[in-house]
């Protein structure tokens, strides 16, 4: 029986990974299982393709409305393609933390020593490189059909900051909700949430050419705001003041969810 | 504080409503000796895995008190993290990695330093026979297999304690006794081990002490040979010709009390023991009594179990018997 | 036992009790669905949130050439709520008879002396009832808020037919579905074709008003014509065209969505 040279665990006691070196190897962890278990992500990335073109196409003629920000209907819907998307990829993760649960592998990664923020962390940079991979992929389609900048890279930008703080929201709110059902009863639940901020705001048409409450909803509503930032490349110049209300939407919404997820951690083993 | 790596005071733990809640700890008292093989013995329903899932920090007592290593498991759950091994009932692992994988993820979490990570987990993948499958999916392997790598996983930090959940529950034969070999060899090596099971055998063979649970209670507490001998005598069975019945029966009747048994045999308890055996077999051969068949029958843990509990053990893990939720709600997908 | 589907040369199918095993299978498909309202919320509630939402946004396209006249994006849009709406519910009646099969009860109805078509006509007796409620539903509550049915009552029975034949046509191809996959996931990954077939049509914006492969694709897809049909029958009332339109193309699709599942029906039962 070989004996192994002593290390920081000749006491029996492990030092515990760091938050930075345990997040990664949890992200790689992460990014691994897209490859191997895809039928959880090609239909993510096909649904927001999908939606571009379909949107496009069904509402092509919404463009002729007086007093409508552009002349081509992709330019209006691929951002909120592009939104919707990345929203969805931040849900995933929450899918990913009940098919944790289910199996008892979170039992294990808790267990482990390493900081609890690693357990956010990682699977959030999964998160954020899955939806940097469905903007991109979605971006190309667009282009393909017609779509075009307006105020050149900076659009690019906007559009992929938006869909970052999109998603981080949406996975505080999926892990938060897996954290506290543990079954697949919080998906519904999950996904219904999501929809209903993405699209009471002006995702369908602007507020200017609005009729009725749902103006009302969608002046109110702070993903308007967000919406309003990934577009401006898309329909104008990108200026800030149609983006510091996305920002400041983005921040406080993930830091919302993210303290609902980290109390939904804590309140675990009790 | 004691030195003993594994305290447990008062501890108990509720589920469900507070005006009618189900009591899978009921107030246990434990203490595991450095160095020993501790075994908590009892059906499924009994409150077992949740005792574990409290020394494990996974769960939050209700009440009362427990250290681990001599970390409270609730105000210094990371350092206990950082001194424990464990292997839970189900063998908690990702379908989706490769055993390699998880093993180094795992030496990652559990701050391994990267040089001593592939050294370690060669070693410990050779230890649990699985260098081979190492780099296969480990959605691939049999039952068999991820226990082992589930031990492996539990082992990458070298802990001096180990609980172990139900280890060879669903396992062929072949496995369990290999599983207990490795468990023997671990303990040998000073790794202090807290194991839970429902096979007597396995109690039996493995734990130095053991402590029988039912509902939530410790009724029993003590080494397999003293809770065994603490019940009943062993029972001596003889079989001889009818013509030598009498002077048998007379004979045995000096060395304990009676036992009814099957026609044309006669038992009997011996008072002084299994060693009284060679007198008894003297004594027949002295009043000339020809001794067809002898049996000599120890009381069994599940004697043990019947006479704490009031019930069987074996039988109760029949499907009928686990009706009772009184473990912690299993949200598993694999085996109900 | 027979792997003949139609059971009728069997002596002890007569009418009567080929009549009673139909109407006692269409009791379970429609107690189970009524037993699980949550089953049934996202095929009711999603189409009038769509509709409400459509109604705030595009108030103003009601004015666009290619539009047909209505007074409010509502009487535009409520046909295409309905359709959606029974299109959606489609897919419960299939994913429970992938679950029957998935729970081996599917084998276990085959072992009674029930005819097997009796089975698939109990299946699409529930679709057919569904679609009628929900079409029912959804111009109650829609008629308050602004949609109209210019063809009177005659018309809304029209509809409610017409509602009652698409979920036969299409409870028809998931059926088809769950008898080749036996697999109740897979019946509901249908949901994204179904998804296609509505928008690639006039359900949400009239097919005058796209451009280019949209426009020819709506241009072909029968669930445009279903829609438009309906949306007669509301809008500008009760016409040979609209009736024709609103019946018979969600008939001709039943049809041959019912012999499709037949068909899977027998090659499932002979695989056996």
């Amino acid at each position: 029986m070989t004996i192994l040279a002593p290390t920081s665990t000749t006491t029996g006691q492990a030092s515990g990974g760091t938050t930075l070196r345990s997040a990664n190897a949890l992200a790689q962890r992460g990014l691994r299982n897209i490859g191997r278990l895809p039928a959880a992500f090609v239909p993510a990335m096909l649904m927001p393709i999908f939606q571009a073109v379909a949107f496009s196409g069904t509402f092509f003629a919404i463009t002729r409305i007086p007093g409508f920000p552009t002349d081509r209907s992709i330019n209006w819907y691929l951002p909120l393609a592009c939104c919707m998307g990345s929203g969805f990829a931040g849900i995933g993760l929450g899918f990913s933390a009940i098919r944790d649960l289910e199996t008892g592998f979170f039992d294990r990664v808790r267990m482990a020593p390493a900081p609890r923020s690693a357990l956010l962390l990682g699977p959030l940079i999964t998160c954020w490189v899955r939806v940097l991979i469905v903007i991109t992929a979605v971006l190309v389609v667009g282009f393909l059909i017609g779509a075009r900048l307006t105020d050149g890279l900076l659009g690019l930008v906007t559009l992929y900051v938006a869909g970052l703080g999109l998603a981080t929201i949406a996975a505080g709110w999926g892990l938060g909700l897996a954290y506290r059902f543990k079954d697949m009863r919080a998906a519904a639940l999950m996904q219904l949430v999501l929809f209903m901020a993405l699209f009471l705001t002006n995702a369908q048409a602007p507020l200017a050419i609005m009729s009725g409450w749902l103006h009302g909803v969608a002046r109110i509503n702070p993903f308007t705001n967000i919406l309003r930032l990934a577009r401006q490349g898309f329909l104008g110049e990108v200026t800030w003041s149609n983006s510091w209300g996305g920002i400041v939407a983005i921040v406080w919404l993930s830091t919302l969810t993210i303290w609902f997820t980290n109390r939904g951690l804590a309140k675990l083993p009790k | 504080m004691t030195d003993s790596p594994i305290v447990a005071h008062d501890l108990v733990r509720h589920f469900g409503p507070a005006g009618s809640p189900v009591r899978a700890v009921d107030g246990v008292d434990l203490e595991v000796k450095r160095g020993e093989i501790f075994g908590l013995l009892g059906p499924n329903g009994s409150g077992k895995s949740t005792m574990v899932r409290m020394l494990t920090t996974l769960l939050t007592p209700t009440s009362g008190k427990a250290t681990v290593a001599g970390f409270d498991v609730v105000d210094q759950a990371n350092d206990v993290r950082r001194s424990i091994g464990v292997a839970l009932q189900d063998a908690a692992i990702d379908p989706l990695m490769t055993g390699n994988e998880l093993l180094n993820l795992q030496a990652v979490l559990y701050g391994i330093p990267k040089g001593d990570v592939r050294e370690r987990a060669a070693h410990l993948l050779e230890r649990v026979g699985l260098t081979g499958a190492a780099n296969r999916l480990v959605g691939t392997y049999s039952g068999g297999m991820r226990r082992r790598l589930d031990l492996a996983l539990s082992l990458i930090h070298q802990p001096t304690v180990l609980f172990l959940d139900e280890p060879t529950t669903g396992l062929d034969p072949m496995s369990r006794l290999t599983l207990w070999e490795e468990v023997r060899r671990l303990n040998d090596e000073g790794t202090t081990v807290l194991l839970t099971t429902q096979y007597l055998e396995e109690a039996d063979q493995l734990a130095d002490r053991l402590a029988i649970i039912d509902h939530g209670k410790i009724v029993q507490l003590g080494t397999p040979s003293e809770l065994k001998s603490a019940i009943g005598h062993p029972t001596l069975l003889i079989a001889v010709a009818p013509a030598d019945h009498d002077a048998a029966r007379a004979t045995i009747a000096a060395f304990g009390e009676l036992r009814p048994t099957a026609e044309g045999t006669l038992g009997v308890a011996l008072a002084g023991g299994a060693a009284t055996v060679a007198a008894v077999v003297r004594s027949l051969d002295d009043a000339g009594v020809k001794v067809l068949h002898l049996e000599l029958n120890e009381p069994s843990l599940d004697d043990v179990f019947a006479e704490a509990t009031g019930h069987r053990l074996e039988g109760a893990n029949a499907p009928e018997a686990t009706d009772a939720p009184v473990e912690a709600p299993r949200r598993r997908g694999r085996r109900r | 036992m027979s792997t003949d589907v139609l059971d009728l040369a069997s002596p002890r199918a007569t009418s009567s009790v080929r009549l009673a095993q139909v109407a006692s299978m269409s009791r379970r498909s429609i107690m189970e669905m009524v037993r699980q309202p949550a089953l049934l919320a996202p095929s009711l509630i999603f189409p009038l949130f769509f509709a409400a939402l459509g109604s705030s946004s595009f108030g103003k396209a009601t004015g666009l050439p290619g539009f047909p006249k209505v007074d409010n994006f509502l009487d535009f849009a409520a046909a295409g709520s309905i359709v959606q709406g029974v299109l959606f519910g489609s897919v419960i009646g299939g994913a429970a008879l992938a679950t029957d099969i998935e729970l081996g009860f599917f084998d276990r109805l085959l072992a009674t002396p029930t005819s097997r078509v009796g089975i698939l006509l109990g299946r699409l007796a529930g679709a057919a009832t569904f679609g009628a409620f929900q079409a029912f539903f959804f111009l109650l509550v829609l008629i308050p808020f602004g949609a109209r049915v210019d063809s009177g009552v005659i018309g809304a029975l029209v509809i409610i037919a017409s509602a009652a034949l698409t979920g036969v046509a299409f409870g028809g191809f998931t059926a088809a579905m769950a008898l080749k996959t036996g697999s109740a996931e897979a019946v509901q990954g249908s949901f994204p074709l179904l998804f296609i077939l509505l928008f690639f049509s006039s359900a949400f914006f009239p097919r005058q008003t796209m451009q280019g492969v949209y426009g020819a694709f709506a241009n072909v897809n029968p669930v445009s014509y279903l829609v438009e049909g309906i949306r007669g029958l509301m809008i500008e009332g009760l016409t040979a065209t609209n009736v024709a339109e609103a019946l018979l193309v969600p008939l001709a699709i039943a049809i041959a969505s019912i012999a499709l599942a037949l068909h899977t029906l027998t090659k499932r039962l002979a695989s056996r």
